[in-house]
């Protein structure tokens, strides 16, 4: 009787084996690799000396920075330094986000309008703007406000919004010392507004009439709000820029220099670019029987954008929307090329009085921070506006 | 009882034609109607600014004086016939493609000999006192016309028009265009007195030259670089799935401004003291790695939309895993993301722009440097952006254009 032991097939055939070898194989040649690099750096840094180590951290960093959000002096340590220019890219960031959003949902919708005139220049701006390096348009929006008049020949809206070639200036809200307390006074009318909303949902479902749950919580915040101005007066007041001496430079309010402005209108005006080509594809993915369905049942034009259209393109609009977010960070990086102190160029000024290692992994680490950031909150709201089963 | 036909009756005269369309786009509705009277002064208004700026009050000078440096930069000029003989081969592909596939590949390949045509006729001499364009120099421009017309008929042949040639020929190009540009040594040792083929350093590289070796290098790369990250990511291999995450997230996190520096800073540390890598090299590396990252997320969302089945089926008939990976799953999932795709790619050519941060001379930053060094150009900078803006703008409208094509001729959104 032969026996029917079971032959299987051979060992470098078993795919658990084969897949194995194959992780192994390449773990190693990428530690290699990674080793062979290390081992090579930290001879150079041995045989020639090159600095390296945290301990610059605390030090003085001793170099201007040419225009920042924080106050900073001369004699703060390259940590705070890191901080500062940290915050100037952030609040770029944000900026360029909140702006190019907006622009890009104009520009986008305007894309579909019914006006031939009105399509067409939005199709134009988009085509333009998208297909050309956004360091073009940043070397150009700078040299075109460079040619600005200087500041007592530039112009002046409203004795309140100056431009000029040294840059814009804007009134800017100035906290009081009551700043605080508004603070606490200002937690307690939200949640007593959210109490009296949520009372009044209630109240609505229990009775089918309807209670104005929205509208009672307001009066409550602003009933709330009215105590607070008089007994404390108001939080903030608003600060006007002013020439001041004999060269009419400005004064209060909220500055802009000339680069920081060009920054921003050449990131604004690229992103914008991208994110209408983005919304449009959205809108244009809800399929047209849905508008049609919400005119039948009496919804108007604009109702039929803000609960039919809208919402569902936005789970199209999303995700993509995100990583243009990414990128207007990642590209406020062109900063360097203009002179406006953001992390990158910061950190590239860094690299002459510090180690140089030290610092490409500090701002790498901010920018992955920053990209985790963006990644997380859009990724929960995406969540929030997915389909839900049911 | 009609007992003749009587004629259709003709639409109204309002429904049809100019007026029909201008009823319809300009007027079809009252905030439609105020939108037109409003911008259609507007509009023409910009156009009349915009173009008498540029045909009046705009000093092209700083272009057309020195044309050359735009195109090959600071290459050394009694070298110059060698980028020229390099654009002669980029001239028989574009000719076999169009042969090959006529329509879009045709009609990009007329605009490209009609710019060979304009640079090659142009009257420098007529322009500016002192400056033109030697006749031999002239001649190699121009012989990209005929070059183009019979590669055109090769194109259009049987046996020459495949695929698979301009793949060839593509590699082979590359290879030689780039041992043109730098030079084979070599042919100085063995025979002394000939310098035709003494070596360049890639230092003078530059001009439009320069970007496009740049971004051509890192499209052929970063896509089979892309492809393994993608499926690496998508292994069920944790050790590899970890690896290509890392990768891919670093990558994708840090701006290209900062690799770029960290590649000029570090790069040479990190390698053997001596160990031959220039900063063109380092470069090409850089945006290829970056660019890849940006691919093998593209390619993932390509293999993520495709329905389960298709692997199934694929087993199901018997094909062992890597070919049901390379025949079945990729060329759905690539042909799916061809728009990411070339978006992608233009993204990469326009990042070749950043190469000035390292201090290379590509078209933009020559630009620069001529506004800077020559006082008399000192307020034409915004000529130099938009000239400069018009160029990248051609070369990427002509890549989505060439995509859209490909889609179509694909069927994407249509099976």
């Amino acid at each position: 009787m032969t026996s029917l032991t079971y032959q299987g097939i051979p060992v470098w055939r078993h795919a658990r084996i084969l897949g194995w070898t194959a992780q192994i194989v390449s773990a190693i040649i990428v530690i290699a690799a990674v080793a062979f690099f290390i081992y090579n750096l930290a001879s150079a840094v041995e045989e020639r000396d090159i600095p390296r180590g945290w301990s610059f951290l605390s030090r003085e960093y001793s170099t201007p920075i040419s225009e920042s959000l924080l106050p900073y002096e001369e004699s703060d340590t390259f940590a705070y330094a890191f901080l500062v220019a940290a915050t100037n890219t952030l609040t770029l960031s944000l900026v360029g986000v909140a702006f190019a959003t907006v622009l890009g949902i104009v520009i986008g919708s305007a894309q579909l309008a019914g006006n031939w005139i009105l399509s067409r220049a939005a199709k134009v701006y988009v085509e333009f703007f998208r297909n050309v390096p956004l360091i073009v348009q940043l070397f150009f929006w700078y040299i075109v406000l460079l040619g600005l008049p200087q500041v007592r020949e530039g112009y002046v809206w409203f004795d309140a919004i100056y431009m000029n070639n040294s840059g814009l200036s804007l009134p800017w809200l100035k906290a009081q010392d009551t700043v605080l307390a508004w603070g606490i006074y200002a937690a307690v009318a939200v949640a007593a507004a959210l109490a009296v909303q949520q009372v009044a949902i209630r109240r609505e479902l229990r009775t089918g009439r309807p209670s104005y749950p929205l509208v009672w919580a307001s009066v409550t915040a602003v009933l709330i709000g009215a105590v607070a101005w008089v007994s404390l007066g108001a939080p903030l007041v608003i600060d006007l820029p002013r020439p001041v001496g004999r060269f009419g430079h400005l004064q209060g309010g909220i500055g802009l220099s000339i680069e920081l402005a060009a920054l921003l209108v050449g990131l604004i005006i690229y992103t914008s670019a991208f994110i209408a080509e983005i919304v449009r594809a959205g809108l244009q993915s809800v399929s047209r029987g849905q508008g049609e369905a919400s005119r039948s049942l009496g919804l108007n034009a604009m109702e039929t954008l803000r609960y039919v259209t809208f919402p569902q393109a936005l789970r199209v609009i999303i995700p993509p929307l995100i990583s243009q977010y990414l990128n207007l960070t990642k590209n406020s990086s062109l900063a360097i090329a203009i002179g406006y102190a953001d992390l990158t160029s910061v950190a590239k000024t860094m690299t002459q009085t510090a180690p140089a290692i030290s610092i490409f992994l500090i701002i790498m680490a901010i920018y992955l921070l920053f990209s985790l950031g963006y990644s997380l909150i859009g990724n929960l709201y995406n969540r929030h506006i997915q389909f839900r089963g049911g | 009882m009609a007992t003749e036909h009587t004629a259709p009756m003709q639409p109204p005269r309002t429904e049809t034609g100019w007026i029909g369309w201008a009823r319809f786009n300009l007027f079809g509705s009252v905030p439609s109607t105020i939108v037109t009277v409003v911008s259609a002064p507007l509009a023409l208004w910009a156009c009349w600014a915009g173009l008498s700026w540029v045909f009046t009050t705009a000093d092209w000078t700083l272009v057309t004086s020195r044309p050359q440096q735009y195109v090959i930069g600071i290459y050394p000029t009694e070298h110059a016939w060698r980028p020229l003989v390099g654009w002669l081969m980029v001239s028989v592909l574009f000719g076999l493609a169009a042969g090959m596939w006529k329509g879009a590949a045709l009609r990009i390949a007329i605009g490209y000999g009609a710019i060979a045509l304009v640079v090659g006729l142009l009257p420098y001499g007529a322009l500016h006192e002192g400056v033109n364009m030697p006749l031999d120099i002239r001649l190699l421009v121009l012989g990209n016309l005929p070059v183009l017309a019979v590669a055109y008929w090769l194109g259009t042949t049987e046996a020459v028009g495949r695929p698979r040639w301009l793949i060839v020929g593509g590699l082979v190009t590359y290879v030689l265009f780039l041992s043109l540009l730098v030079g084979l040594p070599g042919v100085t040792a063995v025979l002394p007195g000939v310098t035709a083929m003494e070596p360049v350093s890639p230092r003078v590289w530059g001009g439009l030259m320069l970007n496009l070796i740049l971004s051509v290098s890192g499209i052929v790369l970063s896509f089979p670089i892309g492809v393994a990250l993608a499926l690496g990511r998508r292994s069920n291999l944790p050790v590899v799935k970890l690896m290509c995450v890392v990768f891919i997230e670093v990558f994708r996190g840090v701006p290209l401004i900062t690799l770029l520096f960290v590649s000029q800073v570090l790069v040479p540390l990190a390698l053997p003291e001596n160990f031959p890598v220039n900063s063109v090299t380092r470069a090409a590396i850089v945006i290829t790695l970056f660019s890849a990252a940006y691919m093998a997320e593209n390619i993932r969302g390509g293999l993520q939309g495709l329905p389960p089945g298709q692997a199934e089926a694929a087993r199901a008939l018997g094909l062992p895993g890597w070919r049901v990976t390379v025949w079945i799953l990729l060329p759905q999932a690539v042909r799916n993301v061809i728009p990411a795709i070339v978006g992608q790619f233009i993204g990469l050519f326009k990042d070749t722009s950043l190469v000035y941060i390292i201090g290379m001379l590509d078209i933009l930053e020559i630009g620069r440097a001529v506004v800077q060094g020559n006082v008399e150009f000192a307020d034409n900078g915004r000529e130099l952006y938009l000239f400069v803006a018009v160029i990248f703008w051609l070369i990427t409208y002509t890549m989505s254009y060439a995509s859209r094509s490909l889609e179509r001729h694909l069927g994407v959104g249509q099976r």
